[in-house]
């Protein structure tokens, strides 16, 4: 899965606010020089994989560990920027054969609650309790039994990214709040000579999100809560989704040839339609402006034609309309890693880190005090979005686990190729949830 | 004698051994056990993973699929290959750069060959729906890739421009071993060049054919590289194979039981039909091979 | 193979005649056959010469016109990839370690073939048969053991050899099962004669078997060589950074720079010549060594 932010933010600027965090870089952690020395010739070598294998974020991440070297003498980092589908692969081989690197990237959820069972990940819960306590409730996502293993670096939620002039050019004048005005706005798009929504069903994922955002608004919380301990599927707002989902496969919106198109790669993927004004809406996460800049030759995306408006609602849902679908990344550090790695971990969450992180729109940052360094006007916006949300549920696939959240989204796929009912996708589910017990 | 073949064969042997059949051996033990693909073998589930790759729908269609391409590759590429081959054992000009040509798609990588199709084959902004459109044509509405009923056959398409060189070359070098006596004594008879082909050169061809087959076949069942990178599998799963299941369930799900449980039975799969095909197809070969030397001597 | 070295060999001769006579048998080419392979050349280089020729576009023009000539040509694409350091990287990485995998596979598998092939013992049907299962099994199956196997229990994760040793591995099988009909069919007498001037057969497999087996050498030591450079799996698991192959760098390139099209077709291209350019150079050899392979 491509989920996490492939951060391919702005090239400009990386310098002055970063070298500023630079010289005040070290200050937050601990490793005073007195230790280091008094650990005589003990210098340790940290491995950290990370996703941002473009500029301006593999820079940034490489001048970051740059300075935590600097500020404690004797700790090298060893930093690998991956291509995310890489870093994937490579980080499963890596946990069979034990070869875990010190710090990786953590999605939460049933993923992280089987490396904790495997006794992969560190329990952190207080060594890094402070920055815990700072960060706050978005730290829910990677606790395991009340105890914390990750420590999320950036938290967004999905929503329909779109753009302003093609809405214009359809004559829509608000964004639409309810699926009723959303179909009329669908109708008024196609109208104007141009396809409506990009949906990158060839990876899946960017399908089942249409799912988990009706069973978001038609399941109450308590529903889905519940459904995550238990892995039981039979309440029936579950079918609801799925007929609310085969409404809209059937209203037709979706670009030429979704069933094979990418997420986001190259200009003909789902991101690659919206960047390059070919589709006037995707849905999409956080990640959604990072991902088009790098799509474009320009490297600008939409730029100021970027918009963004939250799911919207369903007529009799149980859901909280304002709950809103998400997830993020976060660092978390292999059982058998050094303790500086937990250091570097706190420095990557430090008031300075987290700021350059949202000045180059990497990400939206969990660090409150680095909130209103996001500059950019619609990640703004979704912030706000997320700060109100009741809940934010984590996506299905990720809080399920692998193995149900495959076959989920498997079958939520064959429904947007019309070879899947509502009953198959909740049946699928639970016999995948059964094998799990 | 002894130390001799041990000599010459322990290099090898331990080298495939180690890297071959060790693999093998612990995939045939992960698929006894549920596992996530860390942590120690615990949860032993006997057969189960096995059933439950057996009732798995998306399996037994990629099966299907496996066999579908088997069986288009050898009615494709036979005719053909050999058309072709035939075409160019004949004196003409430009031969051999024609002979190099038709072989180059065999020496691309299938990720680099992938890469390109793809790009052809995108839907609207591709070369080839392009071509089409501007004589009157149209590829299907969501794509050759992403229509369900139609991607199988485009990944098809791609594989015959892959491998069709590698049949050429395999049967332009049969021909070339076809005695010139037996064109001589038949073009005395007065045949023509086609009942020369059809009565002589085919008939001989034989041995090559049935390797040539068998390659084919075995690359058939195992097929992974282009799939991945054309369609992943989709567009609704209806160009998966068998590879392409057991990667899914291993690298993506985590299913390290169940991958490894198709694996094998995607082992045994293809090792009944190279029985099979042994017994009733090869086994001529093996029994016709000595007279033939003799005849040639 | 045996036949055609021994007419070679024997009847040298009889050669002028085939040839006037091959003439005579074929007659040239008629303007059809040349119209068919003109097809088959489009067909089969069509794509390869899309992707070449992309590369001298810009982006602009693709999205514009996608079936169309350059119109100016750029260099840019082209002098973009080849000043990337990276793509020098990954090019001495994949050509050592195909290199690494042939040697071993042609060594190796011609040590194994040879008493495969003309030595009479007990248990050669069984051993031979241990290879040809060899042949069923696809990397892929066996790809997380063998994993464990290269990174934690040999430490050899990131390295040529890492990645050489399991691909020769796999290649054996298919190397064993070409070259054993292929030195079974040299005559008897040859042997007979080596033994009979007291040469021992380590002396015979090196001194006649091994320079009379060149073809079949070659046709194997390209099937290994174009196999490791194809290949794709293995590699992604096991190398990283600046010890990636060209596929991988392929796959780097067209994910990250995926925006520009005309710079994945650049890449793509200049990733193909190498193993265009060896293919080209034994072309000859590698259709000789298959009649042997072949022909059993």
């Amino acid at each position: 899965m491509k989920r996490t932010p492939v951060l391919r933010a702005l090239a400009v600027g990386v310098g002055l606010a970063l070298l500023g965090a630079c010289s005040s870089g070290g200050s937050s952690n601990e490793a005073d020089p007195s230790t280091s020395a008094s650990g005589g010739a003990k210098d340790v070598t940290i491995t950290w994989w990370h996703n941002s294998n473009t500029d301006p974020g593999m820079s940034y991440y490489a001048k970051v560990a740059k300075d935590f070297e600097a500020a404690n003498p004797g700790v090298t980092i060893k930093v690998s920027a991956m291509q995310h589908e890489d870093m994937l692969t490579k980080l499963d081989a890596a946990f069979q054969s034990d070869d875990a690197p010190d710090i990786y990237m953590e999605r939460g959820g049933g993923e992280l609650a089987d490396h904790v069972e495997a006794g992969l990940t560190k329990d952190i819960s207080e060594s890094a309790k402070d920055v815990i306590d700072k960060i706050g409730g978005s730290v829910a996502g990677w606790q395991v039994d009340g105890k914390t293993y990750a420590l999320p670096f950036s938290v967004g939620v999905v929503g329909f990214w779109y753009n302003k002039a093609l809405f214009e050019q359809a004559g829509i004048t608000e964004t639409p709040t309810s699926w009723d005005d959303l179909y009329a706005d669908i109708d008024k798009i196609k109208a104007a000579g141009i396809e409506p929504i990009s949906v990158g069903a060839g990876d899946k994922w960017p399908a089942a999100h249409y799912w988990y955002q009706f069973a978001l608004r038609e399941c109450s919380q308590q529903v889905l809560t519940d459904a995550v301990k238990s892995l039981e599927f039979s309440d029936p707002c579950f079918i609801k989704a799925g007929e609310d989902l085969q409404k809209v496969i059937a209203a037709k919106p979706f670009n030429k040839g979704f069933l094979s198109t990418p997420a986001q790669t190259g200009p003909t993927s789902a991101s690659g339609l919206l960047a390059t004004g070919k589709v006037a809406m995707e849905m999409q996460g956080h990640w959604e402006p990072g991902v088009m800049q790098g799509l474009t030759e320009d490297k600008k995306g939409l730029g100021e034609n970027t918009g963004w408006f939250s799911f919207p609602s369903v007529q009799g849902g149980q859901g909280d309309p304002a709950a809103q679908l998400g997830g993020g990344d976060a660092w978390a550090v292999s059982q058998k890693a050094p303790d500086q790695a937990v250091e570097f971990v706190k420095y990557l969450l430090s008031d300075e880190v987290q700021k350059g992180f949202a000045e180059q729109d990497m990400g939206l940052p969990t660090n409150s005090t680095a909130s209103q360094y996001v500059s950019d006007p619609a990640l703004a916006g979704l912030l706000k979005v997320r700060d109100a949300a009741p809940y934010v549920q984590l996506y299905f696939d990720t809080a399920f686990g692998s193995a149900v959240g495959g076959a989920m989204n498997d079958e939520i796929a064959l429904m947007f190729a019309g070879k899947a009912s509502p009953q198959d996708i909740v049946d699928a589910t639970q016999q995948a949830a059964d094998a799990e017990k | 004698m002894r130390l001799e073949i041990l000599f010459f064969v322990a290099p090898a042997l331990l080298v495939f051994l180690f890297f071959v059949v060790w693999p093998i051996i612990k995939a045939v033990q992960f698929s006894v056990y549920r596992w996530k693909g860390y942590g120690p073998l615990v949860d032993f589930v006997g057969l189960k993973n096995y059933a439950s790759v057996l009732q798995n729908e998306v399996f037994t269609d990629a099966f299907m699929h496996n066999i579908t391409i088997v069986v288009f590759s050898i009615l494709i590429q036979l005719p053909l290959g050999l058309a072709i081959a035939l075409l160019l054992n004949r004196k003409m000009w430009g031969q051999s750069a024609l002979r190099t040509i038709i072989f180059v798609p065999y020496v691309l990588a299938e990720v680099i060959a992938g890469v390109v199709w793809f790009q052809l084959l995108q839907p609207q902004y591709g070369v080839i729906d392009t071509i089409l459109s501007a004589i009157g044509l149209h590829g299907p509405e969501e794509g050759w890739l992403g229509t369900p009923d139609v991607a199988l056959y485009t990944v098809i398409a791609v594989l015959t421009w892959k491998y069709l060189g590698l049949a050429v070359i395999l049967f332009l070098a049969g021909l070339q071993g076809v005695p010139e006596e037996l064109y001589e004594a038949a073009s005395i008879d007065g045949a023509t060049w086609w009942q020369v082909q059809r009565k002589i050169t085919i008939p001989l061809l034989g041995p090559t054919i049935r390797t040539w087959a068998f390659l084919s076949m075995i690359g058939s069942l195992q097929l992974f590289d282009m799939v991945w990178i054309l369609t992943g599998g989709g567009p609704a799963n209806s160009t998966t194979t068998m590879a392409t299941f057991l990667i899914t369930e291993g690298t993506k799900r985590s299913n390290y039981g169940i991958a490894s449980a198709a694996s094998v039975i995607l082992f045994v799969v293809a090792l009944v039909m190279a029985l099979l095909y042994q017994y009733f197809v090869l086994r001529r070969d093996s029994q016709d091979a000595p007279r033939n030397k003799r005849a040639k001597r | 193979m045996s036949a055609g070295m021994m007419t070679d060999a024997v009847a040298a001769p009889k050669r002028q005649a085939t040839h006037t006579r091959r003439i005579k048998r074929h007659g040239g080419g008629s303007p059809l056959i040349y119209l068919i392979a003109l097809v088959v050349v489009g067909f089969t280089v069509g794509p390869v010469l899309y992707g070449v020729l992309g590369g001298f576009r810009t982006n602009a023009q693709l999205a514009d016109k996608p079936a169309a000539l350059p119109s100016p040509w750029v260099l840019s694409n082209y002098t973009g990839v080849l000043t990337n350091p990276s793509f020098w990287h990954y090019a001495v990485n994949s050509t050592v370690i195909a290199l690494l995998t042939t040697t071993i596979v042609v060594v190796f598998g011609m040590m194994a073939a040879y008493p495969l092939a003309r030595y009479k013992f007990r248990g050669r049907e069984p051993l031979f048969l241990v290879f040809v299962l060899g042949l069923l099994f696809p990397a892929t199956v066996a790809i997380i053991p063998l994993f464990i196997l290269i990174t934690k229990d040999l430490n050899m994760g990131n390295t040529w050899w890492g990645v050489a040793l399991p691909q020769a591995a796999f290649a054996l099988p298919m190397t064993v099962v070409i070259l054993r009909p292929f030195l079974m069919a040299l005559p008897n007498e040859l042997e007979e004669a080596a033994l009979l001037d007291g040469a021992s057969r380590i002396g015979f497999f090196w001194r006649i078997l091994v320079p009379l087996s060149g073809p079949g050498m070659v046709t194997v030591g390209v099937l290994a060589f174009v196999g490791s450079w194809n290949a794709y799996l293995l590699p992604l698991l096991l190398l990283q950074d600046d010890m990636k192959t060209l596929p991988l760098g392929v796959a780097d390139f067209s994910s990250e720079h995926a925006s520009d099209t005309a710079g994945v077709f650049a890449f793509t291209t200049l990733a193909m010549i190498p193993a265009l350019v060896f293919f080209l150079a034994l072309q000859k050899r590698i259709v000789n060594g298959l009649q042997g392979a072949v022909k059993g």
